[in-house]
C-alpha cells in the first residue's frame, strides 16, 4: 500500500538523491523547536536565579556567567540550524570514521584529560575544554542505527547482528563508563532500546539483560560496602522530611526536596530561591530543584510537560513518520538521549534516583554537552523535514 | 517490509508506552514530596535558613539610696576591616590607619602591622577595640568602604571600687558574677528580642527577615539602699584602719537597725568591677557576707540577752573571777585578757571577763541558750539580697561538749558571718525584733514605673523589749564608762556596743594571731546606725577596742558630721560647755607614751618637762579644770622614789602613787621603795592605803585594791613589751 504526496513525487521527478544537501522538502519540526526554545528560556531564567553564589565564589558576577550561558546556547542553536541542513544520510555514511575517532578520543581522555569535579572528562583542545564522551555519544547513535537499518533483512541473525552492534556499544559504553558510570548507563539503556526498535531478537537481549543483571546482583553482593551505602541511602530517602541536615549524598536529596517543598504549587517567585545556597551546583545537577522551589509544582511539571512533548514529536512525529528504518532508528536514539537525560536530572532531583550529576539539556549552565544536545536535536529537525506526511516510512 | 516496519513500530509504542511512566512517576513524586513530606521539609527549611539572632536588651542601672548612678552601661566601638572588598584602595587602607593613629594615639604602623599579619584569605581584620563613641564617628566620616563597626555594650560602675562588694561585677555576656549583679541578674537583664535573619551555608548573616520578631525589653534598674557618702566614708576609714594596724584585710557594714536596709558594706582590700580580672580573687571576696569567723566576744550579747532574760543574774551582784585571770572549766583553761578582780554584771560586760560570761552562760541550760543564739539569727543565712552569702555555723546542744556552753558564751565554738553579727546587733537596737537585711529598696523599669518595693522583713522578737532596756545602759558603758570600747567614743554622741577579740583557728590550732571587731550603734535613744568593723590580724595588737573601735569611732564621728539629726542632737548636748574647758584626768604613774595616748583620746595638749619614765606630777592636778588652750604640764623622772627624799629621815620613806598603775608594776615600785605590800584584788590599783606622799617607816606594809585595767591600759602595756 503505497500512497505518494505530491511533494515525493516532485523529488522523484526531480530525480533528487536522499544524499543530496537537503533542500527542505517539508518545514522541520516548528512544535520541537518551539519545546526547545522554551527549554533554553526556562534554563536562562534559572541558572540566573541559581548561579549568584557559584559567581560570588568566582569573583565574577551572575549576569556575566549567565551572559555567557546565553552565548552558549545561542551557539548551540546555531549548530542546531546548521546541522538540521545536513542531510542525516550523509551523516550516516561518517559514522563509522565518526565513531573509530571518538574511540581514540575516549581512550586519548584517560591518558591526557584534564580532570574537574573529581572526574576525568575533558579534553583541552586549543584552549577549548571538550568532553569527548558527548562526542562519542552522537556517533554510537548514528552507528547503531546506520548497522540496525543495514541489517534489517538478517536482524535476527545472533553472530551476523546482535554481536557486532553489541560490540560497538559495549566498547564505546564502557570506555565512557570508566569515568562517567551513569552517562554510560543511560547511553547503554538507549542503544538497548534502539536494538529492540530496530527488531533484533527478544531472546537474545533478554538473556542478554538477565546475565548483566545477574552479573550486577553478585558485584553488588561481593561488595558490602556498595551494599551498605545503598542500605543507607534507602534509609535516609525514607526520613528525608524528619533528620536533621544529613551529609554526602543524603544531604543533597534532602536539599533538593526542601526545595521542591518549598516551591509548593506555585513556587515563591523568580529569584527568590534560599535552597540555591544549600544545593551544591544548583545552576546544572540540581536545577530542576531550583525550579521547582521558583515556579512550584507546575513550573516543574511544565519543564516535564515540555521533555514530554519532545518525546512525543520524536516518536509519535518525526520517528513515526522519517523516511526509512535508519530516520526512524535515530529520530529515537537523538529524542531519548535528550528526554531521558531531562528525566534523570529531575528525578536524581526529586529523589527517584540515587544523586548523579547528570546536566539537564538545554536548562542547565552549559558546557560542551549543549553543543552536542544542539547537534541531535538540528538531526531531529533534519529527519522531520525528509518525513512522509501523509505516507509513513512502513506504508 | 511491511512486516518489518509494523513490528518496528509497534515496538516503538511499547518503548513510548514504558517512557511515559517516567513523567507520571516524577508528578507523582513532586506532589508526595509537596504533600506528604512538605510539613517536614519545610520545618527543616525553617531551621537551616531562617535563624534567630538575638537583638540584645539593655542591662538596667543600679543607683544608690540618694539616686546617684552607681552602675550603668557605655558602648565602645570595634574596627575591622575587610582588606578584601573591591574597590578599597592603598591609599584609603594609608588613609585609614594614619586617621586610626591619630584618635587613638598609637603609631600608624602597629595598624598596619595588623593588617600584614593577618592571614591572606581574611576578609575581617579587626584593628582597634574600644574606642569611644567620638573617635568612631571620626573613622566612619572616612567613609572607606570595607571598615566594620561593631558596637558592643560594656558595664560601666560610675564611681570604680565604690560598693564594689555590693554591686559585684558582670562577665563578657554580661551575666552578673557576684554581688547584686548576680543575685539580680534576671531583673537587671530583660529580655533579648528575636531578629530572624537568613544565614548562607557559612553561618554569616546575609539577610534581615523583616521587622523584629519581638522587641528588646530591657532590664530593670534597681535602687539600693546603699548611701554613697556613708558608703565612702566607711571604705575611707576602713582602709585607713586596715594600712594603720597591718591588717590582712578588714571588712564592715552600716545597716539600719529599724529596717535591715544595708547603708554601707565594704572591704578592703578591694577591687574595680570594671576591670575585675586585674585584682587577685582574694580582693574580690566579700568577706562581709562570707567570711564564716569565730565572732568572739560580740556574742556575749546572746549570753546576756538570755541570762538578763531569764533573770539569772541581778544587776548588784559581784564576780569574783581569779586573781591571775584564769579558770580551769572541765579540764580547759579560760583566760580574761587581764586579771579582773572582782567585777559587777555590768563590769563584766564593759571589762568583756570571759569567765565572768561563762559562769552566766553555765546558769543557764544548753537548749535555753541555743534558742537565743538561733533566735538572733546565728547559724542560718540571713538570706541578705547579696550573692554568695554564707549560713554561719552553729552545732545543735545535743553534739555540744561540756565546753560549749561556757565557750560559746564568749564566741567560740561557732562560726559567724560580720552580716550575722551586725543583723544581731540591730534586733538588740531595734528594741528586739530581728529585721531581715536587705540592699534593694525598689525595682523599677526604663520608664520609671515601679515594679515591686522592699518592705521590712520582721524575722521575729528575739527578746523583751524590757530586757533590752536593760542591757543598753550596760553595752553604752562599754563604750562611755573606760570599757573595753573607749576608743569608739565620739563626743556628744550615744554609743551602745561591743568588742571581740577572737584568736583565729589555723589548720585547726589557736594562734596567736587575733580577729579584732567592734560592732556598735547610736544614737543610743533612738539607733539610726548599726556599725560592724572587722579587722583580721591587725599586728601587732589584736584587740578589737584597739584596732576596730576606733575606726568605728571615726565612722560614727563622719556620719553624725552628715546626718543632720544626729548633728543637731550633738550640738544640744553639753558639747558647747566641753569646748570650753576639760576636766583633767590623772596622768600621774603613767609612763610617756601612755600619757600621750590618754591625752590624745581626750583631745589634750600636753608640754612635758623630763626625758624618760614615769609621770611624776602634773598640773593642773587631776580632776581639776583645764581651760581650753592651755596645756597640760607634766614632769617626767625615771622614779618615784628619786624624788625629793632629802627631806625624809633614816629608814623612812615617802609612799610613791601607785593608783592606775598594774598590779605588777605597783609591787615593783613598792618594793623597791622597801614596803611590804598587801594586795586585795587584781587588775589596776585604784586605791592605795596609806595615801602617797606620807612618810612611812620602810618595812611598812602599804595596802592597794586592784581592779580590772581599761584595754587601753593593758594595750598600751603590751606594746611595751
Amino acid at each position: 500500500m503505497i500512497h505518494t504526496s505530491p511533494h515525493n513525487n516532485l523529488n522523484n521527478v526531480l530525480g533528487t538523491s536522499p544524499e543530496d544537501i537537503d533542500a527542505g522538502r517539508q518545514g522541520s519540526d516548528r512544535v520541537l523547536l518551539m519545546a526547545i526554545i522554551m527549554l533554553m528560556m526556562f534554563g536562562v531564567l534559572a541558572v540566573y536565579s541559581s548561579i549568584a553564589f557559584f559567581a560570588e565564589s568566582n569573583d565574577t558576577s551572575a549576569f556575566a556567567l549567565v551572559t555567557r550561558h546565553v552565548v552558549k546556547l545561542a551557539i548551540a542553536f546555531f549548530v542546531m540550524l546548521i546541522v538540521s541542513k545536513i542531510n542525516y544520510h550523509t551523516l550516516a555514511k561518517f559514522s563509522r570514521i565518526g565513531m573509530m575517532i571518538s574511540l581514540l578520543l575516549l581512550v586519548a581522555v584517560l591518558i591526557f584529560g584534564t580532570e574537574q569535579f573529581g572526574a576525568k572528562r575533558w579534553l583541552n583542545v586549543g584552549g577549548f575544554s571538550f568532553q569527548p564522551s558527548t562526542l562519542a555519544t552522537v556517533a554510537l547513535l548514528l552507528h547503531v542505527s546506520v548497522l540496525l537499518s543495514e541489517k534489517q533483512d538478517y536482524v535476527k541473525d545472533f553472530k551476523k547482528s546482535f554481536i557486532p552492534i553489541m560490540v560497538w556499544v559495549t566498547v564505546t559504553c564502557g570506555l565512557i563508563g570508566i569515568e562517567d558510570f551513569s552517562s554510560a548507563g543511560i547511553l547503554m539503556g538507549i542503544c538497548l532500546v534502539m536494538m529492540f526498535i530496530g527488531r533484533i531478537s527478544i531472546i537474545q537481549m533478554g538473556s542478554m539483560v538477565a546475565v548483566a543483571l545477574l552479573g550486577g546482583m553478585l558485584l553488588l553482593n561481593q561488595s558490602a560496602n556498595r551494599q551498605d551505602r545503598i542500605e543507607q541511602y534507602v534509609e535516609q530517602i525514607k526520613n528525608i522530611e524528619t533528620e536533621e541536615f544529613l551529609t554526602g549524598s543524603g544531604y543533597q536529596a534532602q536539599q533538593a526536596h526542601i526545595a521542591i517543598a518549598k516551591g509548593e504549587l506555585f513556587g515563591v517567585g523568580i529569584g527568590k530561591s534560599t535552597q540555591r545556597d544549600f544545593l551544591p551546583a544548583p545552576y546544572n545537577d540540581f536545577i530542576f530543584a531550583i525550579i521547582a522551589e521558583e515556579y512550584g509544582f507546575f513550573g516543574a511539571m511544565s519543564l516535564i510537560v515540555i521533555f514530554s512533548l519532545i518525546l512525543i514529536r520524536g516518536i509519535v512525529f518525526i520517528a513515526r513518520k522519517s523516511e526509512d528504518t535508519l530516520g526512524a532508528l535515530l529520530a529515537v536514539g537523538c529524542t531519548l538521549t535528550i528526554v531521558l537525560f531531562g528525566f534523570v536530572n529531575a528525578s536524581v532531583a526529586s529523589g527517584l534516583l540515587p544523586v548523579t550529576g547528570l546536566p539537564m539539556p538545554f536548562v542547565s549552565y552549559g558546557g560542551t554537552n549543549m553543543l552536542f544536545a544542539g547537534l541531535m536535536v538540528g538531526i531531529l529537525l533534519n529527519i522531520s523535514k525528509h518525513s512522509k506526511e501523509r505516507r509513513p516510512f512502513y506504508a | 517490509m511491511t512486516e518489518h516496519r509494523t513490528s518496528i513500530l509497534s515496538r516503538m509504542f511499547v518503548v513510548l508506552g514504558f517512557l511515559f511512566l517516567i513523567p507520571c512517576a516524577l508528578a507523582f513524586q513532586l506532589i508526595r514530596i509537596n504533600y506528604v513530606e512538605g510539613e517536614g521539609l519545610r520545618t527543616l527549611w525553617t531551621k537551616q535558613a531562617i535563624d534567630e539572632i538575638p537583638i540584645p536588651a539593655q542591662r538596667g542601672n543600679i543607683y544608690d539610696k540618694n539616686g546617684t548612678l552607681l552602675a550603668t552601661n557605655v558602648a565602645d566601638y570595634q574596627i575591622a576591616l575587610d582588606p578584601k572588598i573591591k574597590g578599597l584602595t592603598r591609599d584609603q587602607i594609608n588613609q585609614l590607619i594614619t586617621k586610626l593613629g591619630e584618635v587613638t594615639n598609637q603609631p600608624a604602623s602597629e595598624y598596619r602591622q595588623k593588617i600584614s599579619d593577618a592571614p591572606s584569605r581574611s576578609r575581617y581584620v579587626v584593628l582597634a577595640k574600644n574606642l569611644t563613641g567620638i573617635q568612631k564617628d571620626e573613622i566612619d566620616l572616612l567613609g572607606i568602604k570595607g571598615v566594620i563597626i561593631e558596637e558592643n555594650f560594656r558595664r560601666k560602675y560610675t564611681f570604680g571600687s565604690l560598693a564594689a562588694h555590693s554591686i559585684g561585677f558582670v562577665n563578657h555576656s554580661m551575666n552578673g558574677r557576684t554581688g547584686i549583679e548576680a543575685f539580680y541578674n534576671d531583673e537587671l537583664n530583660g529580655e533579648d528580642g528575636v531578629q530572624q535573619v537568613r544565614k548562607d551555608p557559612f553561618n554569616r548573616v546575609f539577610e534581615y527577615v523583616g521587622a523584629p520578631k519581638k522587641l528588646p525589653t530591657d532590664g530593670y534598674s534597681l535602687h539600693t539602699t546603699v548611701d554613697a557618702y556613708i558608703q565612702a566614708i566607711l571604705e575611707d576609714e576602713l582602709k585607713a584602719g586596715v594600712e594603720k594596724h597591718n591588717a590582712n584585710y578588714g571588712t564592715g557594714i552600716i545597716m539600719d537597725p529599724n529596717t535591715g536596709a544595708i547603708l554601707a558594706l565594704a572591704n578592703y582590700p578591694t577591687f574595680d568591677p570594671n576591670f575585675p580580672g586585674s585584682s587577685e580573687d582574694e580582693n574580690r571576696r566579700n568577706f562581709a557576707i562570707s567570711d564564716m569567723v569565730e565572732p568572739g566576744s560580740t556574742f556575749k550579747l546572746v549570753t546576756a540577752i538570755a541570762a538578763v532574760e531569764q533573770n539569772k543574774v541581778t544587776f548588784d551582784e559581784v564576780f569574783k573571777t581569779p586573781e591571775d585571770g584564769e579558770k580551769v572549766i572541765h579540764g580547759l583553761t579560760l583566760r580574761d585578757h587581764d586579771p579582773l578582780g572582782d567585777i559587777d554584771f555590768a563590769e563584766v560586760i564593759r571589762q568583756s571577763s570571759n569567765i565572768a560570761t561563762a559562769e552566766l552562760a553555765m546558769r543557764l541550760d544548753n537548749d535555753r541558750f541555743y534558742q537565743y543564739a538561733r533566735n538572733l539569727g546565728f547559724g542560718t543565712p540571713t538570706y541578705v539580697d547579696i550573692a554568695g552569702e554564707e549560713s554561719g555555723r552553729m552545732a545543735k546542744p545535743y553534739d555540744w561538749s561540756m565546753v560549749s556552753l561556757p565557750w560559746m558564751s564568749h564566741g567560740y565554738e561557732l562560726l559567724s558571718t560580720p552580716i550575722q553579727v551586725t543583723q544581731a546587733y540591730a534586733a538588740f537596737a531595734n528594741d528586739g525584733m530581728l529585721m531581715r537585711p536587705y540592699i534593694i529598696e525598689r525595682i523599677e523599669d526604663n520608664n520609671g514605673n515601679v515594679i515591686s518595693e522592699h518592705e521590712p522583713v520582721e524575722i521575729r522578737r528575739v527578746a523583751k523589749k524590757r530586757t533590752l532596756q536593760k542591757l543598753l545602759p550596760v553595752f553604752e558603758s562599754v563604750v562611755s564608762d573606760s570599757g573595753t570600747g573607749d576608743l569608739a567614743q565620739v563626743e556628744g554622741l550615744r554609743i551602745a556596743g561591743k568588742t571581740g577579740t577572737a584568736k583565729k583557728v589555723v589548720n585547726g590550732r589557736y594562734t596567736s594571731n587575733y580577729r579584732g571587731s567592734f560592732v556598735g550603734f547610736f544614737p543610743v535613744d533612738n539607733p539610726k546606725y548599726v556599725c560592724f568593723i572587722m579587722l583580721d590580724e591587725p599586728k601587732p595588737v589584736g584587740y578589737g577596742g584597739y584596732t576596730a573601735a576606733p575606726i568605728f569611732r571615726q565612722v560614727a564621728k563622719r556620719i553624725s558630721g552628715l546626718d543632720d539629726d544626729l548633728r543637731n542632737q550633738m550640738i544640744l548636748e553639753p558639747l558647747a560647755e566641753q569646748s570650753e574647758y576639760q576636766i583633767t584626768p590623772n596622768l600621774v604613774g603613767l609612763t610617756v607614751y601612755e600619757a600621750e595616748e590618754m591625752a590624745e583620746t581626750m583631745n589634750l595638749e600636753l608640754s612635758i618637762t623630763g626625758s624618760a619614765g614615769l609621770v611624776q606630777q602634773q598640773i593642773p592636778m587631776p580632776n581639776d579644770t583645764l581651760w581650753a588652750g592651755n596645756e597640760l604640764k607634766l614632769t617626767v623622772a625615771n622614779s618615784f622614789a628619786s624624788s625629793d627624799t632629802t627631806s625624809v629621815k633614816e629608814g623612812y620613806a615617802r609612799i610613791p602613787d601607785v593608783k592606775g598603775l598594774s598590779m605588777r608594776n605597783a609591787i615593783a615600785l613598792l618594793r623597791s621603795t622597801g614596803f611590804d605590800i598587801e594586795k586585795i584584788g587584781s587588775g589596776t590599783v585604784f586605791t592605795q592605803f596609806p595615801k602617797q606622799d606620807q612618810i612611812m617607816k620602810i618595812g611598812g606594809k602599804v595596802t592597794i585594791r586592784g581592779k580590772a585595767r581599761s584595754l587601753e591600759t593593758v594595750t598600751i602595756a603590751k606594746l611595751d613589751k
